[in-house]
């Protein structure tokens, strides 16, 4: 046989390989009552802050609480030791990485959606006029 | 109706020129694969055409922009009156559709150059250039034919919105005026606001233009069944390419340290992975370019691999602007509704130029001999075949949006029932891209002693023997002093280090001066800093400001310090101090005084201004502040400020309200600042008959102690008379500081004392973060260098042809 074709046949092995390692790293989303059933492995759910609930920040512990619902409906407290972010109340949508306690969704990493930020629309309020 | 204050005019000259560029287009694609010479000045006539009216239709677009045409979509979108002029240029290429523009822009003045460089190859290569600017262009055509609506103009106005059309207030002839919000734009977003913004997207743009000449060549060649004459122009313009893309990607992650609070230069975002792709597969197209030059025999990898680049630029653009990305990405585009056209636009180029490479495939001159394991043209394709792996692999990763929507559970097969998606991303390409790196990086260490055909074993080793041993004694010297010994880490660290020492040995030694091989050796000198610097500085980044008071240890909250307003805490080897914000234009400046400890003394070394930017309309932004040292850089940013007024913080007067037990005697320490004592226990308790009370007054004697050594006695009264419980507070104003007498915990038999603070008397803080990042000048000197290295190498190749 030929080097180069030796060369890519080992290539495409190790493409192969690193494809199926790579499954091991992957987690899918899932809901609040998934993350549950985990037992504390790393996980990523997708949902939206609940105004309802109080959202308490913690400056000297760091510690930032809020509740947020899934999309299945399902709320949780949510925990997250980091700085609030910043206009967190605005969030449409939160995508949260993290673990499930029996008390509360320890969130690793968060990452907010505001399409209001970057796709702002000129909704033109026909009763607001120059007077 | 005519409507009062419009400027028709420019969205009538603006589409014009548009429809002009595309029917330009689309001709010159018919006229240059039409055969004859005439056809071929007709198509380098429309295609010169295209290139004007483009540039006409840029400038009517910054035209209405910097006149703040309200009435405009695109200018109320993107600029406000308040934007200064110098962000012009960032406001017109923040959205979608002017970011096509400025695509377009350089693959027209690429397009323009070749019709007069390529010579007889003008008419294919030329001829993939209009083809793929009337894709461009269809983009921003604004066009509807019936429901389907081809394209999205930057011409639109507001009024013409499809969720617009027929509300009552575009019944108003003097709208404009009328309605306040067409009296200022909506503006652009603060973290663009930025001079990377001006000049990242331009050399990045420019950078996915360029390889579009390379594909075009590739295409070309097949037509014609050519596979000889243009490989130098290829080779010269995929330097060009590599040089280009490879500084665009850079000046991104400059942008991201220096002014986005990301944490870092490389976040392995989709946005950022997408365009490292296309970047590693033109390498490794320009390298076999190189040994198809020097060597011959690789013309099937070579072709495939520069047609590929410019696909997974297609296919960049696809995932950044359809909007498939959406969950994954921090700053993707804002979809459009387009993904149906830029499929087309993949498909069309991807089907037709891979058929077109099987179609030719068995005419393809093949290898007469194989390559010998010791020539350097057999290390060169297996350092390609690794660069082309590592960017399957990215863009394997990067694909899981798009996994989810063909097979995930509302995908066209449904093959599994939950979406997937990588649980930490960067963990994850770091994992799987050290080992390609570390591969690179010892090919272009090795390469360069090796020789094209055979090198003979002898001189192999002889060569090598200094760079082997003061590689080896850097590696170790380095792992003592930062202290890293992660062997995967060691090897990628003793290979980037000989890829740094060989070529620098190879351009002392052998090159001196000789321009004609400085150029590869230089851009090779940097990519071993590049790889380097990544790997110092951010295996060995250090976060200093930990909080050690409050916090468990494992949990990441302590990666943030609190400061309060005047006071000093230590941070790693300094001591930091907060003096307060100063205002700048949109700015809160948070000045940051730090101290070296110099025997008993603190003395002042640099101060650091982390920033937030001020933004009602689109919210607040932290910019980091980042001291650079020649050997590290310390780089801080606000987590977390409260910017709310007195009045906005609520009615709350007092707040902060902690429970005190004290026995007699007994001190604590409040509010971290305050040493409370019980002194005494005063009762009146006037016994009524038969050890019954009429009523108690109950008196705590309590002593506050300040930092400051000033002492404060106060009392706080609880009375109580039958069922009735009465407190008189005691305050102290000067302090801020309340005490009820709240009640005698039965159960302890010690009085429980309620303490508040005033909310004035609350100092404001802070809380920040900082790194240090060592060593990461490697990393900007390696990017300096390898550009200028492949600049030097295409001009003296561009010289010698």
């Amino acid at each position: 046989m030929k080097n180069s074709q030796i060369a890519i046949i080992i290539a495409i092995a190790v493409l192969v390989g690193y494809t199926l390692v790579r499954l091991g790293n992957s987690s899918t989303y899932s809901s609040f009552e998934d993350a549950m059933a985990l037992n504390g492995e790393k996980t990523t759910v997708i949902g939206y802050l609940d105004l309802e609930d109080s959202m308490d920040f913690n400056p000297k512990t760091v510690q930032f609480a809020f509740t947020a619902k899934d999309k299945k409906g399902n709320s949780s407290r949510v925990i997250y030791n980091q700085p609030k972010p910043q206009d967190f109340e605005r969030s449409e949508e939160i995508t949260m990485t993290g673990y499930a306690t029996d008390s509360a969704f320890i969130a690793t990493d968060i990452l907010m959606k505001c399409p209001s930020k970057y796709n702002e629309q000129n909704e033109v309020d026909s009763d607001k006029i120059y007077k | 109706m005519e409507y009062v204050g419009e400027h028709l005019w420019a969205a009538n000259l603006g589409r014009g020129l548009t429809a002009l560029a595309f029917t330009m287009a689309l001709l010159s694609t018919f006229a240059y694969y039409a055969k004859g010479e005439d056809w071929k000045r007709l198509g380098r006539l429309a295609f010169r055409l295209h290139a004007i009216s483009l540039f006409g239709l840029i400038g009517t677009l910054f035209f209405i922009m910097a006149n703040h045409y309200f009435e405009f979509d695109y200018v109320w979108k993107h600029t406000s009156l308040d934007l200064p002029a110098r962000y012009l240029f960032s406001a017109f290429w923040e959205g979608q559709e002017g970011s096509f523009l400025l695509w377009m822009f350089w693959n027209a003045v690429l397009g323009c150059i070749l019709t007069f460089t390529a010579k007889s190859f003008e008419g294919p290569v030329v001829g993939v250039f209009a083809a793929v600017q009337a894709f461009l262009v269809s983009m921003i055509l604004g066009v509807y034919v019936g429901e389907l609506h081809i394209g999205y103009s930057p011409f639109i106005l507001v009024r013409e919105l499809q969720d617009n059309i027929g509300l009552p207030w575009t019944q108003f002839s003097d709208y404009l005026t009328r309605f306040p919000n067409f009296a200022d734009g909506s503006g652009l977003n603060p973290l663009l606001q930025n001079y990377w913004m001006t000049i990242h997207p331009p050399t990045l743009f420019l950078g996915f233009a360029s390889t579009l000449v390379p594909f075009s060549y590739a295409v070309a060649g097949l037509i014609r069944k050519d596979y000889k004459s243009w490989i130098n122009s290829a080779l010269i313009w995929s330097f060009f390419s590599v040089g280009i893309l490879g500084i665009g990607i850079l000046m991104g992650g400059a942008w991201a340290y220096e002014a986005l609070s990301f944490g870092g230069f490389w976040a392995w975002d989709p946005v950022e992975n997408t365009s490292l792709v296309p970047w590693l597969t033109m390498a490794a197209g320009a390298h076999l370019l190189l040994i198809q030059k020097n060597k011959g025999g690789v013309i099937p990898s070579a072709l495939f691999l520069l047609i590929l680049t410019f696909l997974l630029v297609l296919y960049s653009t696809f995932l950044t602007r359809s909007g498939v990305l959406g969950d994954s990405s921090v700053h993707a585009f804002v979809d459009l509704g387009l993904s149906g056209q830029l499929l087309i636009y993949l498909l069309f180029f991807t089907i037709g130029s891979i058929a077109l490479l099987l179609y030719r495939y068995k005419g393809l001159p093949k290898k007469v001999k194989e390559d010998r394991m010791d020539s350097r043209e057999f290390w060169m394709f297996i350092g390609a075949l690794t660069l082309l792996i590592s960017g399957l692999q990215i863009t394997l990763s990067t694909s899981y949006p798009v996994f989810n929507k063909l097979f995930g559970p509302e995908g066209l097969i449904t093959l599994y029932d939950q979406d997937k998606v990588l649980s930490d991303p960067i963990e994850h390409y770091n994992a799987i891209q050290v080992p390609f790196a570390i591969i690179i990086v010892l090919l272009i260490g090795v390469g360069q002693f090796l020789s094209y055909h055979r090198t003979s074993t002898q001189m192999f080793f002889k060569r090598q023997i200094a760079t082997l041993v003061l590689t080896t004694a850097l590696t170790a010297l380095s792992a003592w002093a930062l202290d890293m010994w992660n062997p995967m880490y060691l090897l990628l660290m003793w290979t980037s280090y000989y890829a740094i020492v060989g070529n620098l040995e190879f351009l002392i030694r052998w090159a001196k001066g000789n321009w004609n091989i400085a150029g590869s050796t230089v851009a090779h000198v940097g990519f071993g800093l590049i790889i380097a610097g990544a790997l110092v500085s951010n295996a060995n980044k250090d976060v200093i400001s930990q909080n050690k008071t409050f916090i468990h240890e494992e949990f990441p909250a302590n990666e943030n310090l609190l400061i309060h307003q005047g006071d000093t805490v230590q941070m790693g080897d300094y001591w930091v101090s907060w003096t307060g914000q100063e205002e700048e234009g949109y700015y809160l400046n948070y000045v940051l005084e730090f101290f070296e400890e110099q025997g008993d003394e603190l003395v002042p070394t640099f101060n650091l201004k982390p920033r937030i930017q001020l933004n009602e309309r689109m919210g607040n932004v932290a910019e980091p502040s980042t001291k650079h040292f020649v050997g590290r850089d310390i780089y801080t940013h606000v987590t977390y400020a409260d910017l709310r007024t007195i009045e906005e913080k609520g009615e709350e007067e007092w707040k902060n309200q902690f429970d005190l037990e004290l026995s007699q005697g007994e001190s604590h320490f409040l509010y971290g600042k305050y040493q409370v004592q019980l002194d005494t226990m005063v009762v009146e308790a006037p016994a009524r008959s038969e050890g019954e009370f009429d009523y108690i007054v109950l008196g705590a004697g309590l002593q506050i102690t300040t930092m400051d050594d000033s002492i404060y006695k106060v009392m706080p009264i609880y009375a109580v008379q039958g069922d009735e419980a009465n407190h008189v507070d005691a305050e102290i104003e000067e302090l801020g500081l309340k005490f009820r007498f709240e009640r005698i915990n039965y159960e302890t038999n010690k009085p429980v004392i309620t303490a508040s603070e005033h909310a004035e008397a609350e100092e404001p803080f802070i809380l920040i973060k900082a790194e240090v990042f060592p060593w990461i000048n490697l990393l900007w000197l390696g990017s300096i260098l390898m550009a200028m290295g492949t600049i030097i190498a295409m001009v003296t190749r561009i010289r010698r042809s």
